[in-house]
């Protein structure tokens, strides 16, 4: 029975047409299904790998935002956790030791502008970098987690990053295998976008040990993995490089000293963590927080990031907001003296500035808040639809006060709509 | 993922995959191969929130829609695509009968945007309310209606107003 009630005879021909063209498809039912689990098995390990690499996505929140964040400061020490009693490890290693060791195996060149988090901290261990090697700066990311033991068991081969179902997909290489001691790794050469509307490539190796340590490291053929022009034709390691530096006994040392009850997980629900809200519950909770009578038509998302184009009837605006948890250690770089502090502890800070992406007469408002658990929620409106084009309206379709009020709702807290 | 959620999710994409295509299929204008991937990439989506999905009032419902959004969001990331769909051959205008309807309806569907297509598969391949429709493209229910019935009108135009007697059942 449909739902809709045609009130047009056209409207009952045009299903019709609908279901006899679509019902003709003939699908590869069972191989699609075998397909989509083994991507979605990818997209856990890929979703793993980017929370354990988090200050580097944080820093670059919103590919189809604004660039909110020039970098983290991820040394901050960690808050409140150091009283939390029992830890399992003797042995700690600074985000200092994890840069050194990664010095230590890479080949000639240097290695600056560094950031890194020890086995100390909130997050997992890292060290991102800018790696040359005399024929270009290229950026290196190195994270180092524990995959937790589902039933008891890791299973190395399920746990490390699949190739694509058809060999290498859209990566130019990929290989998975098993190393002597059991641990699985994969070797791939792809794209940092993987429909390459950008040169900069993204070259890694994955590996996961029976242990469940699991090595992550990546390189670029650019100074940063994304924003920045390619700075030479492929990244410095090759993929026999990337292998052995992944698989070096250093890292198995500095995982297991990472305290068992410290390590964050992806399903946490708490804002302190790196998980990223789902895109879906990003649009979703802004959709109910868009003034009503606006005309609404959802933009880009990804998880964290959320935008619509919004309508008064007076022309459209792009309204978009960025959800980023585990911000606390930012809070003084973002929110400076002029910054407003709410009896709770939440911060607040507003601008109205000219557009970023060159629209001619392009203004955009932002509230920029900051809660006490690290979760930081920024709301910007602009007075065109398209940031790269001229302006439709004079102002942005919302007030100050309403983009305030957008930021600073209990919504992004709560575990419902 | 545990064996016995992993069974349940092989159970409800094994049943679901046929009908994701078809849409696929009407949402890409019968590019298969991509309509092969967007599938792939939906039901890798529902693979990683399975545990959430599970418990959904409709998981077929929410896969649909999953569908929908990877489509939109593929054509956007790609909206250079949209200079491809103007390269189609002239539409027939329904009204020959060399022309099975099949081909037709897909050409015409490749001449509307991709998110009046995503609106009108929503309506009336998957017979979708306003409302339901607006939710699942992350529109208002008025903007929808707009959508709508600039669709409809342009495929009158493409198709006729009989669209052909093929399709009669």
């Amino acid at each position: 029975m449909p739902a809709h009630q045609p009130d047009d005879p056209f409207e009952d021909r045009l299903s019709a047409a609908l279901h006899r063209t679509g019902g003709a498809f003939d699908s590869p039912r069972t191989e699609l299904t075998a397909a989509g689990a083994r991507r979605g098995r990818r997209m856990q390990v890929q979703r793993r790998a980017a929370i354990v690499g988090s200050v580097a996505a944080l820093a670059l929140v919103g590919v189809g935002g604004s660039l909110l964040l020039p970098g983290g400061t991820p040394d901050a020490s960690p808050p409140s956790l150091a009283g939390n009693g029992s830890k399992a490890a003797t042995t700690s290693y600074s985000g200092d030791d994890v840069v050194r060791a990664l010095v230590k195996l890479l080949p000639k060149g240097a290695f600056t502008e560094t950031e890194s988090r020890g086995t100390d901290e909130e997050l997992p261990p890292l060290a991102v970098g800018v790696f040359d090697d005399g024929k270009g700066p290229a950026s290196l990311s190195l994270g180092l987690d524990r995959i937790p033991a589902d039933a008891g068991k890791i299973d190395p081969s399920a746990q490390v990053m699949p190739c694509p179902e058809d060999g290498q997909g859209d990566l130019d290489s990929c290989e998975s295998g098993l190393l002597p001691d059991g641990s699985a790794v994969t070797v791939y050469q792809g794209y940092e976008y993987s429909d390459r509307r950008e040169d900069t490539k993204s070259w890694g190796a994955d590996l996961v040990t029976p242990a469940g340590q699991h090595v992550s490291l990546i390189e670029w053929n650019a100074p940063a993995e994304k924003g920045e022009p390619v700075s030479r034709p492929e990244p410095p390691l090759t993929t026999a490089q990337l292998k052995k530096v992944a698989a070096d006994g250093v890292w198995r040392r500095i995982i297991d000293a990472i305290p068992e009850e410290e390590r964050p997980t992806a399903s946490a629900g708490g804002h302190g963590g790196g998980a990223l809200m789902p895109d879906y519950v990003v649009m979703r909770k802004l959709a109910l927080l868009l003034p009503k009578g606006l005309d609404r038509d959802a933009g880009v998302s990804q998880d964290g990031y959320g935008s619509f184009v919004v309508d008064d009837g007076k022309g459209k605006g792009l309204v978009q907001v960025n959800v980023q948890p585990g911000m606390s250690a930012d809070a003084g770089q973002l929110f400076g003296s002029g910054a407003e502090t709410l009896p709770d502890g939440t911060r607040v800070a507003t601008r109205q500035e000219p557009g970023e992406k060159g629209g001619a007469g392009v203004v955009m408002w932002t509230v920029d808040t900051l809660r006490k658990d690290g979760l930081r929620v920024v709301v910007s409106a602009f007075n065109t639809g398209d940031q790269t084009k001229a302006a439709t309206r004079a102002k942005p379709a919302l007030t100050m006060a309403q983009l305030r009020d957008i930021a600073l709702s209990p919504r992004w807290t709560s575990t419902e709509d | 993922m545990r064996q016995a959620r992993a069974d349940e999710y092989a159970e409800f994409a094994a049943a679901r995959a046929g009908h994701l295509y078809r849409s696929a299929c009407l949402l890409t204008a019968g590019d298969t191969h991509l309509a092969e991937d967007l599938v792939q990439e939906t039901l890798g989506r529902v693979y990683v929130r399975w545990a959430r999905v599970s418990r959904a009032d409709n998981p077929a419902a929410y896969a649909q829609t999953v569908l929908t959004r990877t489509f939109l969001a593929h054509r956007r990331r790609r909206s250079s695509g949209e200079r491809a769909v103007e390269a189609f051959p002239d539409v027939p205008d329904g009204s020959g009968t060399d022309t099975p309807l099949r081909l037709t309806l897909l050409q015409a569907l490749a001449r509307l945007p991709a998110k009046d297509r995503a609106v009108v598969v929503l309506r009336y391949w998957e017979d979708r309310s306003i409302e339901e429709t607006a939710g699942a493209v992350n529109a208002s229910s008025a903007a929808v209606r707009t959508r709508c019935s600039r669709a409809l009108g342009r495929l009158r135009e493409l198709l006729g107003e009989d669209i052909g007697e093929y399709a009669r059942p």
